[in-house]
């Protein structure tokens, strides 16, 4: 399968470690990519408040230059995923804005006629590399580890539309319990984080993050699969705590983390020493739960 | 396997609504559909600290009282994640209208100067560089009210004892293409 890349801005900057996570998951798991040449910013939930045309054109760039490569669109980041589809849903259906949109585009000298295929990380590891392949490269299976998937809004309004249940998306608890995790359920797994609401209206943002991180909050970590959603649990975990009244200390990780944690790769390599909320815990969770499984099985062996 | 674009299947229709305030290029049925069963509040997180609700704001429309849900500055806090428009049983835009409403709150400046420097700033270092710059945002960001620096303090400290600060500009070679697309947006949806 020939894909090529889209990072996004979240997970070049405040997100670094989403992207080293994921280049060395993925390279674990012997997937090929190139990076998209030349990509550019989706407009995050900002563009659309600012132009109708932009919140379409910017994503749509990306999705040209896809096409161009002729080769499926992988990304990473939630949010960009969502503009990019809603851009591909948008200049497909209405012939007035793809044409305006085209004529955006022609300004960087490229078009869009709507036939790239666009996929999320999620889809490509489940359905393109397998469930199977990834248990194969286990070699520390995350034992004991209580893990909390959060799959954002973003994802089940139109990314799990494309390859899971849209309302009770289960994708993500799949892939994780393959890791060995013991996967943890939750009513907000796909409610907003606010997106950026963290940075333009801090006491809106913090309060949703904190409804997530307490319901939640019985797990030993939560997971994203979005870089945007990475930076704002991580983050704001004290104005969190402040509003809703508790203190808040939830490792929140990314999925290729996790991923490369189960593979047994090199903490400097998944970054997870740029997490805001430590995440140094874990590793002895897993490793009591590892003491306890093994035990459980000696205990279970035939004599 | 795998995923064709848009597999999305909801009622929303191709329309181009007359009505000025309907995002021109509506994808998707307009606000008179609406029979106010109010599931894109219900569907919404923000929904609590908004003066009127996505549900109120179909109904103003409806009753062409859309200065009021302009003025509101309501349309400010929706974060754009689509729940309310793809949970709409009668197939209404609703995300798309609350994009229109919070455009034209931002333009007709009902909203806080600091959000309007937000938006301002963010979009400008899209248009300058073709990618979120973070640094450069952050400048833009508080130059004009440096004390909101100091509640940022931690954060900034964090971000910056992590790594996760990028103070090189992010280089894209069709950068001046990119910005000639923001200036041909604003001509086409004849903004200033």
């Amino acid at each position: 399968m020939k894909y090529v890349y889209y990072p996004g801005c979240s997970a070049s900057g405040t997100s670094k470690e989403a992207e080293e996570s994921l280049q060395a998951a993925m390279k674990a798991l012997g997937v090929e990519w190139t990076e998209l040449e030349d990509w550019n910013c989706c407009g995050a939930a900002v563009a659309i408040g600012t132009s109708y045309l932009l919140s379409i054109a910017l994503p749509a760039r990306n999705l040209a230059l896809a096409e161009r490569a002729e080769s499926d669109l992988v990304t990473g980041c939630s949010r960009c995923f969502m503009n990019l589809i809603r851009a591909a849903h948008y200049t497909r259906k209405n012939a007035r804005v793809r044409e305006e949109v085209n004529e955006l585009l022609a300004e960087t000298g490229v078009q869009y006629s709507g036939k790239g295929r666009l996929r999320h990380l999620l889809d490509v590891i489940i359905n393109d590399v397998g469930l199977d392949v990834v248990a194969e490269r286990v070699t520390r299976p995350l034992d004991g580890l209580r893990v909390a998937p959060y799959y954002g809004c973003c994802q089940g309004m139109w990314t799990y539309a494309q390859f899971d249940s849209v309302e009770d998306p289960h994708c993500f608890d799949q892939l994780l319990a393959t890791l060995g995790a013991e996967v943890v359920d939750y009513p907000l797994k796909t409610a907003c984080c606010g997106g950026t609401l963290s940075m333009s209206r801090r006491s809106v943002g913090a309060n949703l993050i904190g409804d997530l991180l307490a319901a939640a909050g019985d797990a030993d970590c939560i997971v994203t699969a979005c870089p945007l959603c990475l930076f704002n649990l991580n983050s704001f975990q004290g104005e969190a705590g402040r509003i809703k009244g508790t203190h808040f200390n939830i490792p929140v990780l990314f999925l290729t983390q996790v991923m490369g944690m189960a593979f047994g790769l090199p903490k400097k390599a998944l970054g997870l020493q740029r997490n805001a909320v430590p995440v140094d815990g874990l590793y002895e969770k897993i490793a009591a739960g590892a003491a306890v499984s093994s035990a459980a099985a000696g205990a279970s062996r035939p004599r | 396997m795998g995923a064709q674009v848009s597999t999305v299947e909801k009622p929303w229709t191709l329309q181009t609504p007359e009505h000025v305030l309907a995002s021109r290029d509506l994808v998707g049925n307009d606000f008179s559909l609406c029979y106010q069963c109010g599931l894109c509040t219900g569907s919404c997180r923000t929904a609590y600290a908004m003066k009127y609700t996505p549900r109120q704001i179909m109904n103003l429309l409806q009753l062409g009282r859309e200065d009021e849900a302009v003025a509101s500055g309501s349309g400010l806090l929706c974060t754009a994640c689509y729940s309310c428009m793809f949970r709409c049983p009668r197939g209404v835009a609703v995300t798309d209208l609350m994009g229109a409403i919070q455009r034209l709150s931002l333009h007709q400046k009902h909203a806080d100067p600091h959000i309007q420097r937000f938006y301002r700033a963010f979009m400008r270092t899209v248009e300058r560089h073709g990618r979120f710059h973070e640094a450069e945002f952050l400048v833009r960001y508080y130059a004009v009210n440096p004390l909101r620096l100091r509640s940022e303090f931690r954060l900034g400290l964090m971000l910056l004892t992590k790594g996760k600060v990028v103070l090189k500009a992010p280089k894209v070679k069709s950068q001046k293409g990119i910005a000639a697309m923001f200036r041909k947006a604003a001509e086409i949806e004849g903004r200033p």
